[in-house]
């Protein structure tokens, strides 16, 4: 829970004969994980037809004609099938029932195309139409006039301007009749004297005239009414051709998405053997395997391979020199903090995994912000509903559930702490204070808390160099032993300023402080030196001293603003109270005697604070994680560890 | 990081300056021009900046095209660790110039489209964003055709911008006005990102950035004029009105048929040789771009002395890493070539 799941590097020489049957026992555990070992080919076998290279470009051609028929028919890709992938299908036969599927959907699935486009077609020129719909004029005359050039169509706003002044030694006219967006309806006229120079300013700038079909004529009014009817054929068109299309999608939906899912493990198949290195009658197979999950996986091995080699190469924590994928172990009700800490990045292999960090500390800083009995009680509720999957709108939102559901109970927990319920603090008594009336405390204790929480990335940067055995990052990094020293000098120091006679004489935390801040500085150097890195400085003096001077500057800022950054758990505890009293004090307004509008008032109001409120404080909650806290000591950077599977639908590990 | 001046340019100029100072040196530059061929040329880069790029791929993989891209990769870490620590309010403008070569990418698989090019042909030759772009350019590619591509855009903000000039290329069956308006509307949007900085950092984008809308509207109002011979409201069309230290009078000179190399004489009085620069035949205009170049590089240099807190150094680092990539590119092509110093060099940016 702590770490990452160890992983064994891991090397197989497999048989030619034994080849699917190990690809497949690789892909149905989803604890391995595939490095590309293709250039382990010998030279003689480099020259040889690439039998499984062509296989798998068959596969791929093949699984995207498929998703373009289901695409067509509008159907769901489903699910594998239960009994698991037995041995890749034969290419020339599915080939043969692709086609004759691929045939009919694709027949109609282009007709409802032309149809939907002709629609678009002409809805674009009525819009077009539209401006010059009371226009007494006939159009087709206008076009074929002898002594004007006109152009009536669409083109973009921006080259309104441009087009203009590309006309300015010629006479003309230039009306935008109707702008929407980027795009403007336009007409411009002038001397078909002119004409030459016209067309070549209607083109260049993307003028559009609009071309009206052989058979409209007449004023734009009869025009109009043309093109309605010709829309309303269009419609009744597509609405056959959809009639079409589910019948087809009816008959044929089981076919599809089996033949899918056999087709795309086939694929998946060969794309793995084309990634293995090749020698005369063997393989090489190269990768990851989750280090207590290996023995399992080398006995089904051994199973379906007599003959087969397998190499391990254990990864130990503190000799990592390579990138080894990450995969992470926490228990269920950890994912949606695991989720957390994945936004942000995964962790390196050998660095702390700070899930469960964030799961204590997370609905602690968000109930802190957010601390009421009801509107806590109303986020869990809310949470609930998430999780429960009930509420359609809602369902993409459900992986959010676990999270509102405990940051709800944490929250309630903190309304009896403040005494608080529905912002009002006079009805319940509080364990510990009422914001509202102890500001200062709240926000003392805030700032309290942070350095707390400070420090402890501190201790944990201190402890993940000792685990990676990086003595320099221990030592002389910001947020190593030097900068816990300089930050606890400087937090010493102030106080020494304030309280008389603080235990710790100034001097000497002046002197620490000095110290440290000299160490920091020139952190780069120092490591250096722990680690025998030569030369000492790489890119000269110069830039090294601008660089050091800002490291320090940051480093300064970055403390004092992390630091001061926790009083918004004490600011915002304080402005639930008085953000909620504001619902109160409207109703009452507009609804003096308190009857149904002060109440209709009270629960939207409510229910909008505790909507708009909870996201404000998750995303400060989240800014205080992902800025103060992890900055201290995560580095992150990991890479996932994506088992091969043969089958998409395998999450396999997170 | 929300603020900006001292306190949001601290770490962000503590960053660029370490940097900077891995940027190759007119020695180095020297040295690599010296090598023998193109594998010494490998080797040499692996002992610099470039090299943990270049040790990604196996040496029988690196070709020329492919060194090429794994150096651009260095390009696209620097953009992204850039971007990611500058003020909240000078972020858009550099995604925006960040976008510059994902409009590339964009031209680059349309043309590839066009030629019938093979995924593997035209991979290599784009910006290496890996995931972060919006262009699907395998997709594209596999489209095989451009109207079914640029419908794969639908959800990008180029989609937009293309389809205005999609029926002009149903009807001329050219790239041309496609990468006229994904141009155009690139530099319209980073002009207006740089409009919309506060004081310090709009006069230091202006100076930079402009310098290069300025070479860039100039070179395409000439080579519209001189080389397509294209008509005066063509290029005005095609050019844009607003610019650093060219005006939209010269740009609309030269479109009505002025001498070009009196105004770019004008506008940069230093140059040397402009009307043979300007002049139809040869490869004039590339080496007077290649000057004109040469003074961003100057100006991106100057931006590392004086006060530091804006967003010119981090600006100016990134130009010059791409500058530098150019000038690595020059020597890629030209040791895999076997073209003698005196020929390539005339085409690189740095002077070594």
């Amino acid at each position: 829970m702590f770490y990452p799941e160890e992983m064994t590097e891991i090397e197989l020489v497999v048989p030619a004969k034994d080849l699917l049957a190990v690809t497949k026992a690789l892909g149905e555990q989803a604890i391995f994980q595939q490095s590309d070992s293709s250039y382990l080919t010998g030279e003689s076998e480099l020259a040889q037809p690439k039998e499984w290279q062509d296989k798998a470009s068959a596969y791929a051609a093949l699984e995207r004609r498929i998703q373009t028929t289901m695409q067509a028919l509008e159907l769901a890709e489903g699910e594998p099938s239960k009994k698991g992938f037995d041995a890749p299908v034969d290419v020339n036969s599915v080939q043969a029932v692709v086609g004759q599927l691929e045939g009919e959907a694709r027949k109609t699935s282009e007709q409802l195309t032309n149809e939907t486009r002709q629609v678009e077609y002409l809805e674009g020129m009525l819009r077009q139409l539209q401006p010059v719909a009371d226009v007494d004029i006939d159009l087709s005359k206008l076009q074929g006039s002898h002594s004007l050039f006109s152009v009536l169509g669409v083109m973009p706003v921006e080259n309104m301007e441009r087009l203009q002044t590309s006309l300015s030694r010629i006479p003309f006219v230039f009306l935008p009749l109707h702008q929407e967006g980027k795009e403007a309806v336009v007409w411009l006229a002038g001397s078909n004297a002119n004409s030459d120079i016209l067309k070549r300013a209607v083109s260049s700038s993307y003028l559009n005239p609009l071309t009206l079909p052989e058979n409209v004529k007449g004023k734009p009014s009869e025009i109009i009414a043309s093109l309605n009817s010709q829309i309303a054929n269009s419609k009744n068109k597509i609405r056959d051709l959809k009639n079409t299309l589910v019948s087809l999608r009816e008959a044929h939906t089981q076919r599809l998405q089996r033949l899918l899912w056999e087709v795309r493990s086939s694929r998946m198949l060969t794309d793995a053997i084309v990634r293995y290195g090749r020698l005369k009658y063997t393989y090489l197979i190269v990768g990851w395997a989750i280090a207590s999950k290996l023995p399992q996986l080398q006995e089904k091995l051994r199973k379906v391979s007599n003959e087969i080699l397998i190499e391990t190469f254990p990864i130990k924590r503190s000799e990592v020199k390579q990138n080894v994928p990450v995969a992470l172990r926490n228990p269920k009700g950890f994912l949606p903090f695991q989720d957390l800490v994945t936004t942000y990045a995964r962790p390196l292999y050998n660095e702390l995994d700070p899930t469960f960090l964030i799961a204590i500390t997370f609905p602690l800083l968000f109930g802190a912000m957010f601390g009421d009995v009801a509107h806590g009680l109303m986020l869990a509720l809310l949470g609930v509903l998430l999780l429960s999957k009930k509420v359609k709108a809602l369902r993409s939102l459900a992986s959010l559930g676990g999270l509102v559901t405990i940051c709800g109970l944490v929250a309630t927990a903190f309304g009896f702490v403040y005494g608080s319920i529905f912002g009002i603090e006079t009805i319940l008594p509080a364990l510990w204070i009422h914001p509202m009336e102890n500001i200062l405390t709240i926000l003392g204790t805030a700032v309290g808390a942070g350095i707390f929480l400070l420090t402890v990335g501190f201790i944990i940067n201190i402890f993940n160099a000792a685990m990676s055995r990086n003595w320099g990052r221990l030592i002389f990094d910001k947020n190593g032993l030097v900068g816990l020293a300089f930050y606890w000098s400087l937090l010493g120091y102030a106080a020494g300023s304030f309280i008389s006679n603080f235990p710790i004489p100034k001097t000497a935390l002046l002197v620490t402080a000095v110290i440290s801040a000299f160490f920091i500085m020139f952190a780069e150097i120092f490591k250096h030196l722990v680690e025998g890195h030569r030369p000492l400085i790489e890119d000269g003096v110069g830039t090294y001293a601008i660089q050091a001077f800002f490291e320090l500057f940051e480093a300064l800022i970055g403390m004092l603003s992390n630091t001061l950054s926790y009083v918004r758990l004490g600011a915002f505890a304080v402005a639930h109270a008085g953000l909620s009293s504001v619902i109160f004090i409207v109703g009452s307004l507009i609804n003096p005697g308190q009857g149904v509008v002060y109440w209709i008032i009270v629960v939207l109001g409510n229910i909008g604070l505790v909507l708009f409120e909870g996201l404000i404080v998750g995303i400060q909650t989240m800014r205080l994680e992902y800025y103060e806290f992890f900055s201290k000591f995560y580095n992150g950077g990991g890479s996932r560890f994506e088992p091969l599977t043969l089958s998409a639908s395998d999450k396999g590990v997170n | 990081m929300a603020s900006s001046g001292i306190s949001g340019y601290a770490a962000v100029n503590a960053r660029v300056r370490v940097m900077y100072s891995a940027l190759l040196t007119p020695q180095e530059m020297g040295r690599l021009s010296e090598t023998p061929d193109f594998n010494s040329l490998m080797e040499q880069l692996k002992h610099t900046a470039y090299g943990p790029y270049l040790e990604q791929v196996r040496d029988r993989d690196l070709t020329p095209r492919r060194a090429a891209f794994q150096l651009r990769e260095r390009l696209a870490n620097a953009y992204s660790s850039i971007i990611g620590i500058v003020p909240d309010q000078t972020r858009p403008l550099l995604v925006q110039l960040y976008r510059f070569f994902e409009v590339s990418n964009l031209k680059a698989v349309l043309r590839g489209i066009v030629k019938g090019e093979h995924w593997d042909v035209v991979r290599y030759l784009l910006f290496p964003f890996g995931t972060r772009t919006v262009i699907p350019a395998e997709e594209m590619m596999t489209a095989g055709n451009i109207a079914p591509a640029v419908e794969l855009l639908r959800s990008t903000p180029y989609y937009e911008t293309l389809s205005y000039a999609m029926k002009r290329y149903n009807a001329e069956q050219s790239l041309f006005p496609l990468e006229v308006t994904l141009d155009l509307n690139y530099w319209r949007d980073l002009w207006k990102n740089v409009k919309q900085l506060s004081s310090l950092d709009r006069t230091q984008a202006s100076r930079i950035l402009g310098t290069m809308l300025d070479i860039t509207n100039l070179m395409w109002a000439i080579r519209y004029r001189t080389y397509y011979r294209l008509s005066e409201e063509e290029v005005i069309n095609y050019t844009l009105p607003f610019g650093y230290h060219v005006h939209d009078e010269d740009i609309r000179g030269i479109a009505a048929g002025a001498d070009a190399a009196q105004i770019v004489q004008r506008v940069y009085p230093g140059l040397t040789q402009v009307e043979n620069l300007t002049a139809k035949s040869g490869d004039g205009l590339s080496q007077l771009e290649l000057q004109l170049q040469r003074r961003v590089f100057d100006q991106c240099q100057a931006a590392f002395v004086g006060d530091p807190f804006h967003v010119g150094i981090p600006l100016a680092y990134l130009l010059l890493s791409d500058l530098e990539i150019q000038d690595l590119v020059v020597l890629i092509e030209a040791k895999s070539s076997n073209i003698p110093a005196e020929k390539f060099k005339q085409y690189m940016i740095m002077k070594n």
